[in-house]
């Protein structure tokens, strides 16, 4: 228990700045939307953006989203949010383990009467606290933002089951970032490591969107999984990406405890 | 010089690895270009039973964006922004990783004043910077004349590709900035990574709604690849404005490292 008090006040900070960093982004986002909202679009251009093709819309940066509602204007830059919320998982699970090895903490830590698991699942705990908070703090923002603009559309629904899947997503990356620290010879490196693994992801997503041909890749990137498009307009979150990142989640954490109980700690 | 050398060569490995990146990404991403081209095709043509009033509007920007030039100014967003982390990252560690690593003393102990070594360490970020840039300059070109569907102005897709470097310098010097303002740097990447990514979503919300202001704010909208496909030349402000922030961080720099404390160990 001491450790998670102590990791959740290691982190206070960062995790303020980050809370602060998604109410200025959403609340800076919602407020263009108002600049947006004024010029409105015909119907015809819904209608000539709804023929385009896939690849198309992607490259023009309008998606199928209908840029008119408040709703559709929040699906449009949900990827922007999740993101921002990924790479805060992604790093808060490679830092958690490896800032040990790199401020020369780990013996320390190490000499203390508890074992190696016992301190994973307390670092855990403590993250997925944090992952939680950020969660709670973006449906919040989002909630309380979005209704102003909504003129009486319902939004509060299509915003909790995006946070949903976003939270998947968050625990999804927090679990790759906590494999690649726990397994990882290198510890310094975890952390780019597993930044690197989810630009590369987000760029996949992005060449997925533009090609309309390699739909398939769409497993290999978790960008996809919960797709804003796919959640607001066509029913819901896909209980197999749920599967699926419940499969990955599962493997990188069997991954971590294995790996981290095994290796050299580099001091 | 022998500072220069020793920096060129501990980041030997960071700017392969990172031209190696940029390259694949310019290479996956035009590569798709064939199939999106040939959606286009077809949409065109159902656009032109479309209302005259709707061809006007979008028309133009449907025939630009459907263009290689227009196609590889979206894929240069993206790769833009991984240069961006590249030169944040580089611009960022490589002042305060002395500090960090305890080599500071060492370092400065040599026969050496301190504003020789940020001068050799701003040289060895650039020359590094201009190895990945020249090598991205080639590949992107290659790839854009492979890949190509028709005529198009090469002296604008370089004017285009030059821009990654205008983007890289302007990161360079934020992060050394930051470097030398920052008592002790834990970490470099969160630092790097949260701020190329508040600028790029900056940006990206500027794009989507459309408003001209904030694009002061954002470096990754100083060079519109827009403009200089029609103007083949780059906006005055923009790049006067990102003169001076590169200026303004790189002296302010020198000043501050010359007079703060270095702990020793």
């Amino acid at each position: 228990m001491n450790l998670w008090i102590r990791e959740m006040k290691a982190h206070r900070k960062s995790l303020i700045l980050w809370c602060i960093g998604i109410v200025a982004m959403v609340g800076a986002s919602m407020s263009k939307y108002a600049g947006l909202s004024m010029s409105g679009s015909g119907a015809s251009m819904n209608e000539l953006m709804a023929d385009m093709p896939k690849s198309l819309q992607a490259v023009m940066g309008v998606g199928t989203f209908d840029l008119s509602k408040a709703s559709g204007y929040y699906g449009a830059i949900f990827i922007y949010l999740l993101l921002m919320a990924t790479i805060h998982a992604v790093m808060l699970g490679a830092n958690i383990l490896s800032k040990e090895e790199r401020d020369k903490t780990a013996e320390f830590l190490l000499v203390r009467p508890i074992s190696r698991s016992q301190m994973l699942t307390f670092k855990l705990l403590a993250a997925l606290t944090q992952l939680v908070i950020f969660n709670l703090v973006m449906l919040g923002s989002s909630i309380l933002l979005v209704n102003p603009y909504s003129h009486g559309e319902s939004v509060n629904q299509d915003i909790m089951l995006l946070m949903v899947g976003m939270f998947l997503l968050q625990l999804l990356f927090l679990g790759i970032g906590l494999a690649i620290a726990g397994v990882s010879r290198y510890p310094k490196r975890a952390v780019s490591i597993s930044t690197a693994i989810l630009l590369f992801t987000f760029i996949l997503s992005i060449a997925i969107d533009i090609s309309g041909n390699i739909d398939w890749m769409k497993y290999l990137t978790p960008f996809k999984y919960f797709d804003a498009k796919h959640v607001m307009y066509s029913g819901g979150l896909d209980g197999r990406f749920i599967g699926l990142t419940a499969l990955i989640l599962v493997g990188s954490l069997i991954l971590t405890y294995v790996g981290y109980n095994k290796r050299d700690l580099h001091v | 010089m022998n500072m220069v050398l020793h920096e060129l060569k501990a980041y030997r490995k960071s700017t392969i690895l990172w031209t190696c990146a940029l390259v694949a990404m310019v290479v996956l991403l035009l590569s798709m270009f064939p199939t999106f081209a040939r959606d286009a095709d077809q949409f065109k043509s159902l656009l032109q039973t479309m209302p005259e009033a709707v061809l006007k509007a979008v028309g133009v920007q449907i025939e630009t964006i459907t263009s290689i030039l227009g196609f590889y100014a979206y894929v240069f967003m993206y790769i833009s922004l991984c240069g961006a982390i590249q030169a944040m990252n580089l611009g960022t560690s490589i002042l305060s990783k002395e500090l960090r690593e305890k080599t500071a003393d060492f370092l400065l102990t040599k026969p050496v004043t301190r504003t020789q070594i940020v001068t050799s360490k701003l040289l060895a970020a650039l020359i590094s910077l201009l190895i990945t840039n020249v090598i991205y300059l080639a590949a992107s070109t290659i790839m854009v004349l492979a890949v190509k569907n028709g005529d198009f102005e090469i002296s604008k897709l370089m004017m285009i590709s030059v821009t990654l470097f205008f983007i890289q310098l302007i990161f360079m010097a934020l992060g050394f900035f930051v470097s030398v303002l920052v008592l002790k740097i834990k970490s470099v990447l969160p630092i790097s990574l949260g701020t190329v990514f508040a600028f790029f979503i900056i940006g990206m919300l500027g794009a989507t709604t459309g408003d001209g202001a904030i694009r002061y704010f954002t470096p990754f909208k100083y060079f519109d690849p827009a403009y200089i496909m029609q103007h083949a030349s780059y906006e005055g402000p923009f790049l006067w404005l990102g003169l001076g922030i590169v200026m303004a961080a790189i002296v302010i720099s020198y000043v501050v490292y010359r007079k703060r404390d270095i702990h020793a160990v």
